[in-house]
């Protein structure tokens, strides 16, 4: 008896301790047949990401992060190697993985409250029609989009209709959440609102969720990340170098500037992201490489 | 916000009366250059009046314009649902499955560029029967721009609406009602909207061909059996605007299921 709790109480503890990671990416490529061959568009990529945690995928266009993404999220399938998400291996999407996609892919012809009933209602099983409906509210209060419930997407703006992408993902209850340059349609502003909003939802979930994005832009990488995973230049694209953002949270927008660990991390990404710093970094006669 | 709505009808019925106007003038210089065979307007609108009187009435010996409209316009209908029923379903299915596609669309491309006309003598043999063969014709040329339209509006979905069905688990049922058919509805009016238009324009020829008493047949009889050139043109404005009538309704439906992304 005594052995017997013996071992549970270590099972209990190492579980602790050592919490399963959230995704486990092993050796990935992915290559594409084209007329003109095959195309390696990533290869031999390795990471482990933990619950709870917030990572960014940076690089230059054509890096493959969303292709990356896509061997995560199931919409891609890898040639060589395996995902694995939430314990399972990833075959297929699936409603613990969450999407926001770069053009909000809301279903023009449904209204804001239908885009997520129908999410959630395809996605969740085991709830009935009115706890469906509770979730659809929930989520539509939390980003403040109640009162435009009723309206067609072409009626919202650019970031109203995030948004509503983003809920969309969250009414899924989804353990991971993966965003795909999802504010790279909006403008600074609204961006900037939107990675504040995107931190307190995950916030309200006591932090649980594990968020992955693809992003180009830094400061956005920075703010929102644990770690920022900078990714060489496609084709047969790898992990460059993965960057640590110890920033304590919450973070603030304002007061993050100041600090000089973010200063660092900042001017450390965009040594690795960018060549030409000023117009005296441009050779005269040079030819464009990209 | 009311005065702009008054001011701009107001401006596009002032064109609108600007092109009748223009169109009545070249009319009229036309009637003088014929001398007078082809009748003015003036003498136009009084054989119109007299075409309409009775325009219900359906004895053996005379029938009213109305009920010829309608003998046409239910020959078109019938043969155009049934075109339709068969046009949307396979338009869908060819957008939807490569093989499909491959396999009848070069039927489609043969045969689609045949005359409506040609045919008739083939329902004819068919059918052993001139309306019924009238019906046949309207069927055949009503299927293609439909079905090309419908097979466009599935090929073309895009991929981004696609990937929200893949990405939160849609099965093929609710693929299908929810983003398959929103997305090519506006496509199927549009070659809903196209088949009507030829239908409508094939019936006027193939009732010359087949007698009955549709508007092609009183056009038919007016044109070769020696009758007023005014009643031909009487006949012509009623199949324009009857046409137009058709187009807007199609026109209509098709703004109504387009939705801005």
């Amino acid at each position: 008896m005594t052995q017997k709790a013996i071992t549970v109480a270590d099972e209990v503890l190492d579980a602790a301790l050592n919490p399963l990671p959230s995704i486990v990416i092993d050796g990935i490529t992915v290559t594409f047949k084209t007329p003109k061959g095959v195309f390696t568009a990533i290869k031999d990529i390795s990471l482990t990401v933990k619950k709870g945690e917030i990572v960014s995928f940076i690089g230059h266009s054509g890096c493959g992060k969303s292709t990356l993404m896509g061997t995560i999220s199931g919409m891609v399938k890898a040639t060589n190697g395996t995902v694995t998400a939430n314990g399972k291996i990833v075959t297929r999407p699936g409603p613990d993985r969450g999407l926001v996609f770069q053009n909000y892919s809301l279903l023009p012809w449904l209204t804001v409250y239908q885009n997520i009933y129908t999410a959630v209602d395809s996605s969740v099983k085991n709830k009935s029609a009115k706890e469906k409906q509770e979730i659809v509210e929930n989520n539509l209060h939390m980003v403040h989009l109640w009162a435009h419930k009723d309206k067609l997407p072409g009626q919202l703006s650019g970031g109203m209709k995030q948004r509503v992408a983003i809920a969309r993902a969250f009414a899924i209850n989804p353990g991971i959440l993966l965003l795909d340059e999802p504010f790279g349609a909006l403008d600074a502003l609204t961006k900037s609102n939107m990675h504040v909003e995107l931190l307190k939802l995950w916030n309200l979930d006591n932090r649980e969720k594990t968020i992955v994005m693809v992003t180009h832009d830094i400061e956005e990488a920075i703010f929102l990340s644990d770690r920022v995973v900078v990714m060489s230049n496609g084709p047969a694209a790898t992990i460059k170098e993965i960057v640590d953002v110890p920033l304590h949270r919450p973070r603030n927008k304002k007061e993050i500037v100041h600090d000089p660990d973010y200063i660092a991390i900042h001017d450390h990404l965009l040594n690795l992201l960018i060549q030409k710093f000023s117009i005296d970094d441009i050779e005269e006669n040079e030819e464009d490489e990209n | 916000m009311k005065n702009i709505f008054s001011i701009r009808t107001l401006t596009s019925i002032l064109y609108f009366l600007a092109g009748l106007a223009l169109l009545g003038g070249i009319w009229e210089l036309i009637a003088y250059i014929t001398k007078y065979e082809i009748p003015t307007p003036l003498m136009t609108w009084n054989v119109f009046k007299e075409v309409v009187q009775n325009p219900m009435q359906n004895d053996p010996d005379t029938k009213g314009i109305g009920t010829k409209l309608l003998s046409s316009l239910g020959r078109v209908g019938t043969g155009f649902a049934f075109g339709s029923l068969i046009a949307i379903p396979l338009g869908l299915l060819m957008g939807s499955n490569k093989i499909v596609m491959k396999i009848i669309n070069p039927m489609v491309q043969i045969l689609r560029p045949v005359s409506p006309l040609a045919w008739f003598p083939l329902g004819l043999a068919i059918f052993q029967d001139s309306p019924k063969a009238s019906v046949f014709m309207i069927f055949i040329c009503s299927l293609w721009p439909t079905l090309i339209n419908a097979a466009f509006g599935v090929a073309s979905t895009p991929q981004d609406h696609k990937n929200v069905g893949k990405a939160f688990g849609f099965s093929r049922w609710k693929y299908i009602t929810r983003i398959m058919l929103p997305y090519s509805l506006p496509h199927i009016l549009t070659g809903l909207r196209l088949s009507i238009g030829v239908a409508w324009m094939v019936i006027v020829a193939g009732e010359m061909l087949s007698g009955g008493i549709g508007l092609g047949y009183f056009v038919w009889e007016e044109g070769f059996n020696g009758g007023s050139v005014a009643k031909i043109l009487v006949a012509i404005i009623i199949i324009g605007i009857v046409g137009l009538l058709l187009d807007k309704f199609f026109m209509s439906l098709q703004k109504r299921f387009t939705y801005a992304i």
